[in-house]
């Protein structure tokens, strides 16, 4: 899992164009919208891009998205779980 | 017209009123004078010029005068470094597109960074021109005061063709 959550912030870092930000500057449990990272919209819908991109995962389902997008740790174990790649 | 202030941004250099403050790039000038709005680093290369000469050229202003202030932009390539990569996301059979990209196809978003930056709620708008008409522009400008006369216009080219060529030529200007 640990190997999972670098990834995804390495990912995220460079899809969401985070100059100046390295993985370790991220919490893996802090909140990635509102506080935390401060992301918006947008970046939700390019977390999404690449979810599918990456992992092969669809989300089918807009409600779920609050739960899974709640902060990298809680992405890493959703896709932990449902990954297709 | 007078003219309050003027920015001129280049690959080499950049001049507030007629003085050279930086030799640096563009994200180079927004660590050097700027630093604190991370939503920097996500605006496409026609915002970030337009953004960082906003920034600079509108020190001293206070909040009240920006409030009422317009906003009226040039440019000869509009977006098309960002259309142009925002195609390339869609161009395989499987492709991902980039929301991230597709915001910024539109040359006059960066009227909106600004504005929202600032707390502009005047007139923005935004010209794509065949080249840099002075006459035209200017013409453009007086109209803005035929309506609700603004405290004032930050107005000018703001062109990105790439990273070697670029220009920021704005002014803050008043009746």
């Amino acid at each position: 899992m640990e190997n999972l959550i670098l990834q995804l912030k390495n990912q995220i870092i460079e899809v969401l164009n985070l100059e100046d930000m390295t993985a370790e500057d991220i919490d893996a449990e802090a909140p990635l919208f509102g506080d935390g990272l401060g992301l918006d919209s947008i970046d939700a819908l390019e977390l999404i891009v690449l979810l599918e991109r990456e992992y092969g995962i669809k989300l089918s389902n807009p409600a779920e998205g609050k739960q899974i997008f709640k902060s990298i740790a809680s992405i890493a174990d959703y896709v932990s779980k449902n990954r297709k790649k | 017209m007078t003219t309050l202030a003027h920015i001129r941004i280049t690959p080499s250099e950049t001049l507030l009123n007629g003085k050279v403050i930086s030799n640096s790039n563009i994200s180079g000038i927004y660590r050097e004078f700027i630093g604190d709005y991370p939503k920097f680093f996500k605006m496409d290369s026609l915002c970030k010029l337009g953004f960082i000469a906003a920034e600079l050229i509108l020190k001293g202003q206070t909040p009240e005068q920006k409030e009422n202030a317009s906003i009226i932009l040039f440019n000869r390539n509009g977006s098309l470094i960002t259309d142009r990569n925002y195609q390339k996301t869609i161009a395989d059979d499987n492709y991902f597109p980039s929301p991230a990209l597709f915001v910024y196809t539109l040359a006059n978003i960066v009227t909106g960074e600004i504005a929202i930056r600032h707390k502009i709620y005047g007139e923005s708008s935004f010209y794509v021109l065949s080249h840099q008409d002075d006459e035209m522009m200017l013409d453009v400008v007086k109209n803005a005061y035929l309506t609700s006369p603004p405290s004032f216009i930050l107005t000018g080219w703001v062109d990105y063709e790439d990273e070697g060529n670029y220009l920021a030529d704005i002014k803050l200007v008043t009746k």
